[in-house]
């Protein structure tokens, strides 16, 4: 079995906007083993996001090749990469995204709707999700009934609700204040000794710390080792 | 969790939107569930109607017709080549498959005799018992007659339906008591004014001496001018034995197809021309005609509109659904998944839209079906119009959801998103 969850190389994503093209991605190779916490960092229009969605099997790059835990994602059709996504990812989207009609327990069940478990045995995996993050007592509040970290929490019990090997966090505490973010990088950080691999964009370099691993990119491509300790020689002056 | 309780949580969350699909489906499927129900409410009215006139189906001589026309003045039709009926076309009517439906044949042989003072005077001969009761109206007139008559005039004045009944009620007791000899006659109240006739006297047509059975009340129709007597007696007086000038039926509709029973009839009988009464009823009544015609062009424009206002609220809904539904994507929802939710919305709307559209669609029917139409008409609750109903809102709201659902199916997550 395959140490590398996350393999990507030479990836190219160009974008088409009113005629011109646009590199978002200039070749960016990547490899990430199971159970490691990376956080991608840089600054806006650097590519961590593109790199994100790509790895998230919901936009094809323009070249290069990426597999996670050894399947080739972009060889998959639409509907095999939606159930790819269903299965092996776990994502956290920026400001939660919750669903604001369904109660916790409902918005953590929705990775399981389309699947052939039982209605008993979504439950019981939702709520236990939802225990595992501290709201086994909040199951049947609606999104706006809870804080900001509460929805924070939901969105990480439904990240992790199938039970996936890789989550995928796109700025999970950029709407928390600093002691609630902190709880949530703990969470995250708990998730991964758990032995969940954890891949996270972020801008907060307090973040860093809760996670093994940090890339910074740029203009569409990975610092080298150098550039990143010149960067965050930088950050730190600032 | 399925993916009904992802639609219905959503429905009731969007109630504004929820109310504007709803009545976009209910005053579609309502306007043409009132339409229905009316027209066929007058239907009913109509067969009703014939039914109770009691003759409804008439059979008469098929003849070829032609009308002279001089400079502009155009003289009454000639008919030609008239094939009579027989004494054997009735026996014939009598054999047919659906003759269960027949409740009365009443042939009937008419022609002119010659009275004492060489005038003519129409004769009808026809069994009295069967054609007093395919004509209710028609009852005699005699001494004790004339008393219950008065009575009835009395009661005319509290009420015409009191009357009507009350009429029915003396033709009947009359009816068992009809039985003509050879020699006697009925006379209609106007021949009998002309004629200076009272109950008993003695008549001669064709030089036969015929006595007064009993003198017709006046009905206001032909009858006041005709003498009857049986039909046997009629063929012989008339010299045309074994001829029938037309024959009345009294069917019932409820039993089994009029149309089955009068292609039945016009094979049996291929000379003839047979008319029913409710059919003409119905072709007659102009107001039905454009009635329906005005209804169903109303029908269809608002259920178009319908299907509009349900199309678009669908489709901004899916709009303003774009992250939800981009968020479904990521979670792994099949395109398939996204486009069964936005049907399964239209779905359930449209049920529930063709369901209250049916109660919306009668409620009118029933509180403004009278003024619509301008008479009473009774709305029937009938099963088959709700399944109507609601299949019609189901086709509404779906083919309304498909291009919705196309569009949500096929919108890009990244896109949708924008989280990255």
């Amino acid at each position: 079995m395959s140490e590398i969850m996350i393999s990507i190389n030479n990836i190219i994503k160009t974008y088409r906007s009113m005629g011109d093209e646009v590199q978002a991605l200039k070749g960016v190779s990547l490899s990430i083993k199971k159970g490691e916490s990376v956080s991608v960092m840089g600054h806006s229009g650097s590519g961590k996001s593109t790199l994100l969605s790509i790895i998230g099997a919901l936009n094809p790059p323009t070249s290069g090749k990426i597999e996670i835990d050894g399947i080739d994602l972009y060889s998959l059709s639409q509907e095999k990469r939606a159930d790819f996504r269903r299965e092996y990812l776990g994502f956290v989207f920026q400001q939660f995204q919750l669903i604001p009609y369904l109660t916790a327990h409902e918005n953590v069940m929705l990775p399981l709707t389309t699947t052939r478990r039982s209605n008993k045995e979504k439950q019981e995996m939702a709520k236990e999700a939802l225990v595992r993050v501290g709201l086994g007592n909040k199951l049947n509040r609606l999104p706006n009934q809870l804080s900001g970290g509460e929805q924070e929490r939901v969105a990480i019990a439904r990240a992790i609700v199938n039970e996936p090997p890789l989550i995928l966090a796109d700025e999970p505490t950029g709407s928390l204040d600093t002691k609630t973010g902190d709880e949530i990088m703990a969470l995250f950080q708990k998730l991964n000794e758990e032995g969940l691999t954890v891949l996270m964009v972020t801008h907060n370099p307090d973040n860093v710390k809760y996670l093994s691993r940090t890339i910074m990119m740029k203009d569409g491509r990975l610092l080298n080792h150098d550039e990143q300790l010149i960067t965050t020689m930088n950050n730190t002056i600032l | 969790m399925k993916l009904y309780n992802i639609s219905i949580n959503n429905l009731l969350r969007r109630k504004l939107k929820l109310l504007f699909v709803l009545l976009g489906l209910i005053i579609g499927i309502g306007t043409i569930v009132s339409v229905y129900s009316v027209v066929d409410a007058m239907k009913l009215e109509m067969t009703r109607q014939a039914s109770e006139f009691g003759v409804n189906v008439v059979i008469t001589p098929d003849a070829g017709g032609l009308a002279f026309s001089y400079g502009g003045i155009t003289l009454p039709e000639i008919m030609y080549d008239v094939e009579q009926l027989t004494n054997e076309d009735v026996t014939t009517v009598a054999s047919v498959s659906s003759k269960e439906m027949i409740k009365i044949i009443s042939p009937k042989l008419m022609g002119l005799a010659k009275l004492e003072n060489h005038k003519k005077a129409m004769v009808v001969g026809a069994n009295l018992q069967e054609e007093f009761t395919i004509k209710p109206w028609l009852r005699l007139k005699n001494d004790n007659e004339a008393e219950a008559d008065n009575d009835i005039k009395a009661n005319a004045e509290e009420g015409d339906k009191n009357m009507s009944f009350q009429s029915l009620d003396l033709s009947r007791q009359e009816l068992a008591l009809l039985s003509l000899n050879d020699n006697q006659v009925i006379v209609g109240s106007m021949s009998a004014a002309s004629l200076g006739l009272t109950e008993g006297s003695v008549l001669q047509l064709e030089g036969k001496e015929f006595e007064v059975y009993g003198i017709l009340a006046e009905s206001g129709n032909g009858e006041d001018n005709q003498i009857y007597m049986s039909l046997t007696v009629a063929q012989e007086l008339l010299n045309r034995p074994d001829e029938i000038t037309v024959i009345e039926m009294a069917v019932d509709y409820s039993l089994s197809s009029e149309e089955k029973l009068l292609s039945e009839l016009e094979a049996a009988l291929p000379h003839t021309q047979i008319t029913s009464m409710r059919q003409e009823t119905l072709r007659r009544d102009e107001m039905l005609t454009r009635l329906v015609r005005f209804g169903m062009t109303i029908s269809v424009l608002v259920l178009l509109i319908g299907m509009l206002v349900v199309g678009l609220t669908m489709f901004s809904s899916v709009r303003e659904r774009t992250r939800e539904i981009g968020v479904f994507r990521a979670l792994g929802f099949r395109k398939l998944d996204i486009a069964k939710l936005i049907l399964l919305e239209g779905l359930l709307i449209s049920i529930g839209g063709g369901i209250l559209g049916y109660l919306f669609g009668m409620l009118v029917a029933n509180y403004s079906g009278e003024l619509l139409v301008g008479r009473e008409i009774v709305v029937q609750w009938h099963f088959s119009t709700i399944v109507l109903a609601v299949g019609l809102a189901i086709f509404m709201g779906l083919i309304s959801s498909l291009y919705p659902a196309y569009s949500a199916a096929n919108q890009d997550p990244v896109e949708a998103l924008r989280f990255f």
